[in-house]
């Protein structure tokens, strides 16, 4: 009895965990989609590609794997200005931009293929040795990369949501995100604004490809299951909304582990879809506030 | 209503018809029509699709569960209950019509599905009817249905020759479904829709009704074509069938040839699918989704349009210059094997409907002063 509740808590914890890591893998999809009104497909292809680079650098470079995102994160920062300049330069509004950044998420996996091949690789356990690590706090036993994941997802939702409340910089963004040309009116830089936005969100793919290299074994596809995860946790957390983002991130994770305990994997991935397509038709501006509320 | 192109379009399909005719007087390759079925297949797909999509401009990223259902209804009833083709494939088309219409019949009631949350609905469809054909032992349950001992009718001399006709049937079928349904009431108001759906309501336009009706028949169309196509593939897995790749390519060929025309779909699935067999054949499958990619890249940054108006203002230089490369290929580069022959056809003619009007007119005028571009002109429908 007593232990049947223990891993139930483990359970729901661990669930709980692995939303820390859709969340960062969301995050950019809520903020481009939410901010710039730009729906990034291409950001799968992203975080895999940094999860590449990160397995590259540890497994054949030695570096510790963490230190790597310190040479992922100024590259996904210029990837992403790139992209949003391309964004802003053809001027593609949102329904294109699905069919646009697909295109290119097309691309980047087959360039993955070609330079990795579809073998799965994955960074050996001698140069990753936090993979099989975890932290005992009482009778209840946490991975040590999925703590650090949720812990990092925090951190960054926290961290954008004060830079949109807390800052100008912030405000401008809101400002943008409510009505572009207003904002301009009032003399806000859209375009650098876009751009610098653009490049941070985009960078978190590097911080999410870290993780996803230590945690999963890599091949080019490795993003296609969590694209309907990362629209339901934008979706349901509302566009833009970063804490909202953490929330849905963690409610998927809790309600896909749990499920996952009762039926077959498959059908726990069915469940974010279900809950997307539920919120979609009842609440499809989020379970949580949107960043800018739609007038 | 154009004549010209439905006239053109019905003597191709009789040749198409001859064709398997020739094959067996003259004894060429087969795979010339195994080529020619995809084509077929994919016609039925992408215009489909299109009539829905393209016309209403409301994207449905969600094709491959409609063709997933086809599919999956043919194998199941063909391999576990003994069916017969011919019996299975009504059946296969009214499930995915069926589902098109629940799926339409929920969706169009909320105002609020509109644009790029309309297509990520579809997505989820579309992904999560794989996930469900994964996780029902029923239907699929992770083992996948292999096709064996489908009969065919005596008439044809293989089944690759049934499969043929029954290919070509169904996109006959359903371009000139797109056709009407352009020339019509319902298509005049789904273009409406495609302008300004409160607009068009405002007007009178039942978009309701219309939506529905013309996504019910893209579910229908796409199944039956897919019934056809689990012949084809033989073996039937869950992740060879809910590819999001289905979709994807519906789209890119509709929207390269052109959405708001019936023809459209017809011009990108003969360019996308010759460029991908050729180059999937030479083992450059990861070149070729990149050049898919990129295709998709360009036509939605310089040409969203597509290439129907161009081709209808630059018809005769095409032509030409179609004739003209055939022919040098023939004479400079035998044997040349008919297929590559063919892309590399299309493909010149493809860069010459690319041509921005700028240049296009440039060269035109320097070519031949009498020829008049008229480039400006055509692309408004």
């Amino acid at each position: 009895m007593w232990d049947t509740a223990l891993s139930l808590i483990q359970t729901a914890i661990a669930g709980v965990l692995t939303g820390g890591l859709y969340t960062i893998i969301s995050l950019a999809l809520s903020l481009s989609w939410g901010v710039l009104r730009v729906i990034n497909l291409a950001h799968f292809g992203l975080v895999v590609l940094a999860a590449y680079m990160t397995y590259q650098l540890t497994q054949f470079g030695n570096w510790n794997p963490f230190v790597t995102v310190l040479a992922t994160f100024p590259i996904f920062l210029l990837v992403g200005m790139g992209l949003q300049y391309f964004f802003l330069r053809f001027r593609i509004e949102t329904t294109p931009s699905l069919l646009v950044t697909f295109g290119l998420f097309l691309i980047l996996e087959n360039v993955m293929k070609m330079i990795w091949t579809a073998d799965f690789r994955r960074i050996s356990f001698a140069k990753n040795p936090y993979f099989v690590s975890s932290i005992s706090v009482g009778p209840l036993v946490l991975p040590l990369l999925l703590l650090l994941v949720f812990v990092v997802a925090v951190v960054l939702a926290v961290a954008f949501h004060l830079l949109f409340k807390k800052t100008h910089v912030g405000r401008a963004l809101r400002a943008i995100t409510q009505d572009p040309a207003v904002a301009t009116a009032f003399g806000v830089d859209y375009e650098r604004l876009a751009l610098a936005f653009g490049g941070l969100a985009t960078a978190t793919a590097a911080v999410a490809g870290v993780f996803v290299g230590m945690i999963y074994a890599l091949y080019p596809s490795a993003a296609e299951p969590w694209i309907g995860i990362s629209f339901a946790v934008t979706i349901m957390g509302g566009l833009g909304n970063p804490l909202g983002a953490l929330g849905a991130g963690v409610i998927i994770g809790l309600v896909e582990a749990m499920t996952q305990r009762v039926a077959d994997p498959s059908v726990a991935r069915l469940v974010s879809l279900v809950l997307l397509a539920i919120v979609l038709l009842v609440r499809p501006s989020g379970l949580f506030r949107p960043l800018v509320p739609e007038q | 209503m154009r004549w010209k192109p439905l006239l053109a379009a019905l003597g191709t399909a009789a040749l198409l018809a001859a064709i398997p005719l020739l094959q067996r007087a003259l004894g060429f390759s087969v795979y010339y029509l195994v080529f020619l079925y995809f084509i077929f297949f994919w016609v039925a797909q992408a215009t489909s699709w299109n009539l829905f999509s393209g016309y209403a401009g409301m994207f449905s990223f969600g094709q491959v569960a409609f063709l997933g259902t086809g599919v999956y209804t043919v194998a199941i009833l063909i391999m576990r209950y003994g069916w017969s083709l011919p019996a299975a494939l009504p059946v296969a088309a009214a499930l995915a019509g069926l589902l098109a219409f629940t799926v339409g019949w929920i969706v169009f009631r909320l105002r609020s599905l509109r644009g790029e949350l309309f297509s990520l609905f579809t997505l989820v469809v579309g992904i999560g009817g794989g996930y469900v054909a994964n996780s029902t032992p029923w239907i699929d349950g992770g083992q996948g249905i292999a096709l064996t001992r489908v009969g065919y009718p005596a008439l044809f001399e293989s089944m690759t020759e049934y499969l043929y006709y029954l290919g070509l049937g169904t996109a006959v079928l359903a371009v000139s479904v797109a056709a009407a349904i352009q020339y019509s009431r319902l298509g005049r108001g789904l273009f409406a829709i495609h302008d300004d759906e409160r607009v068009a309501e405002g007007l009178g336009v039942p978009t309701f009704r219309y939506k529905l009706t013309a996504f019910t028949i893209n579910g229908l169309l796409a199944g039956l074509s897919g019934g056809i196509h689990a012949v084809q593939m033989n073996y039937v897995a869950v992740d060879s069938v809910f590819t999001l790749h289905f979709s994807l390519y519906a789209i890119l060929m509709s929207v390269l040839g052109g959405t708001r025309h019936w023809m459209g779909p017809i011009l990108g699935a003969l360019v996308i699918h010759s460029l991908s067999d050729r180059l999937a054949s030479a083992g450059f499958s990861e070149l070729q989704q990149v050049i898919t990619g990129s295709t998709l890249v360009i036509i939605i940054l310089f040409m969203r349009d597509g290439i129907y108006g161009r081709l209808r203002d630059r018809l005769q230089p095409t032509l030409v210059l179609m004739a003209v490369t055939a022919l040098v290929q023939w004479l400079a580069l035998r044997p040349v094997d008919g297929l590559t022959l063919l892309t590399i056809t299309v493909f010149v003619a493809l860069a010459m409907l690319l041509l921005p009007p700028a240049v296009y007119d440039r060269v035109a005028a320097a070519w031949r002063p009498r020829f008049s571009s008229g480039s400006g002109m055509g692309s408004a429908l």
